[in-house]
């Protein structure tokens, strides 16, 4: 009895030995008739895409810079005026600049011709402006320089408005100018300008508008 | 001032220096087109001195308004306009990412500036503006006033609200703010008070002009917050241009 029960132990763990070899390959499981049949999943490829960055064009529309010349002062002689100004060019025409100045002024002929007589302080011989102004290419163009160099040009003409402090006065001023800009590189330009500053005064006992012309040298970089 | 200029001219070569730092590999363009031109200037007149066959690679080196600066395979540099360029394509085939013009609708940022008329007394205006939505904005604007008297500049800060902002060419705009002026005299004696705090409600209106190009209206009602026995209410209108991004 007891041999007869340890034989069918020993069949039945060879029996599943036999199974451990054949545990990879199972045949086709039948399929019971009146169960349903799963849905097939389909599978999504788990792929990341690659993503593509297209460099940004830089744009180049701004101008800075500084100037440098001469400003007369009416009644005040023709000074010495340095500054800075920045400009955005908004399109191929039209520009908005802005200006920051300073210039120091002489003595009138009064104050000359009478020394005694001091018409403004010194601290009041500061002149100082900022304009915000519009600007427009009226003459775009090309300069030649010998045979084998040309050099993108415009004359543009400028209006606009600001402050002069003068006389340690603030006052409004309207200013008009025309210019010409010469493009030394396509990133450097040299601009020669001339502009008009209009205030009120009325240093000399009467109310009249000034004219302050200068004549500047400039030179910008685009940014 | 000498010192400004210093300053200028070292913020002018760290520009550079980061311009030249930062070299991001550039945007390159095939044409599709028969042919495309290369002008010698960034402006309608100037000649077309080459021309860049179909199939040629072009790369794109910056933008200057309506123009792009763009050097051919062989060398040659030169300007291309707007509308040439974005019928070129990208190597992999699609349009050549030229950014369209900004919605004027939707736009983000505006800087303006603008004369008027402020107690007064002649009045130059700047402002900056950054869309929160299409219709409402906030605005910086920084002024100053010049009179017989005295000289003011006013600083606000506000909020403004486009009423109807599909309308393209006049949409009314109302806005209410805070803001401080600082007095200075002309003339002596000193002027009562040399600051105040104030507050505004605004009226006005703006439109389009063309591309970037925008006009603003605006009127403006001050209650000047002052220390003396009567209450002052300043009026202001000006009228600006604006460039919006």
């Amino acid at each position: 009895m007891e041999i007869r029960l340890s034989s069918v132990l020993l069949a039945a763990l060879l029996l599943s030995g036999c199974g451990w070899f054949h545990r990879g390959d199972k045949g086709p499981a039948p399929i019971p008739a009146d169960e349903p049949q799963p849905e097939p999943t389909i599978i999504e490829p788990q792929v990341t895409r690659r993503v593509v960055k297209t460099p940004k064009i830089k744009s180049k529309d701004f101008e800075l810079g500084a100037y440098y010349g001469a400003l007369s002062i009416e009644d005040f002689g023709t000074n010495p005026i340095y500054g800075v100004r920045g400009a955005y060019h908004v399109t191929e025409d039209i520009f908005l600049e802005a200006f920051l100045a300073r210039s120091k002024a002489g003595k009138s002929s009064l104050e000359t011709t009478f020394p005694d007589i001091t018409v403004i302080s010194a601290s009041g011989r500061q002149f100082t402006y900022y304009d915000l102004d519009v600007g427009y290419n009226i003459l775009p163009g090309e300069i030649f320089l010998g045979r084998g160099h040309a050099f993108n040009s415009a004359l543009y003409v400028t209006a606009g408005m600001g402050e002069v402090k003068f006389a340690d006065k603030n006052q409004f001023a309207l200013n008009f100018g025309v210019g010409e800009r010469l493009l030394i590189t396509h990133w450097l330009a040299a601009h020669l300008d001339v502009r008009d500053h209009v205030f009120e005064s009325d240093l000399f006992g009467l109310t009249k508008n000034v004219h302050n012309v200068e004549a500047t040298l400039g030179l910008t970089i685009y940014y | 001032m000498p010192r400004l200029l210093a300053l200028i001219f070292l913020l002018q070569a760290f520009l550079i220096g980061a311009a030249h730092a930062k070299k991001n590999s550039p945007l390159e363009l095939v044409v599709t087109r028969p042919f495309l031109e290369m002008h010698t200037g960034p402006g309608r007149g100037y000649p077309v001195f080459y021309v860049v066959g179909r199939g040629e690679v072009v790369t794109v080196l910056y933008s200057r308004t309506d123009w792009y600066r763009v050097r051919a395979a062989r060398g040659e540099e030169g300007w291309v306009r707007r509308n040439d360029l974005a019928a070129t394509e990208l190597e992999s085939g699609d349009p050549a990412p030229i950014p369209p013009y900004p919605d004027f609708t939707a736009h983000r940022w505006e800087l303006g500036a603008g004369y008027g008329v402020y107690n007064r007394e002649n009045l130059v205006s700047g402002d900056l503006d950054f869309g929160l939505t299409d219709s409402l904005d906030v605005e910086l604007v920084l002024q100053q006033a010049f009179g017989t008297i005295d000289s003011r500049n006013i600083v606000t800060i506000g909020m403004r609200n486009t009423l109807v902002p599909e309308w393209k060419w006049f949409s009314p705009t109302a806005g209410i703010g805070a803001g401080y002026q600082k007095i200075s005299d002309n003339v002596p004696p000193a002027p009562l008070e040399s600051h105040n705090e104030l507050a505004y409600a605004s009226l006005g209106a703006r439109g389009f002009i063309t591309r970037r190009f925008m006009w603003r209206f605006d009127w403006r009602a001050y209650y000047v917050f002052n220390q003396l026995n009567k209450s002052e209410v300043l009026e202001e209108w000006k009228f600006g241009l604006a460039v919006f991004f």
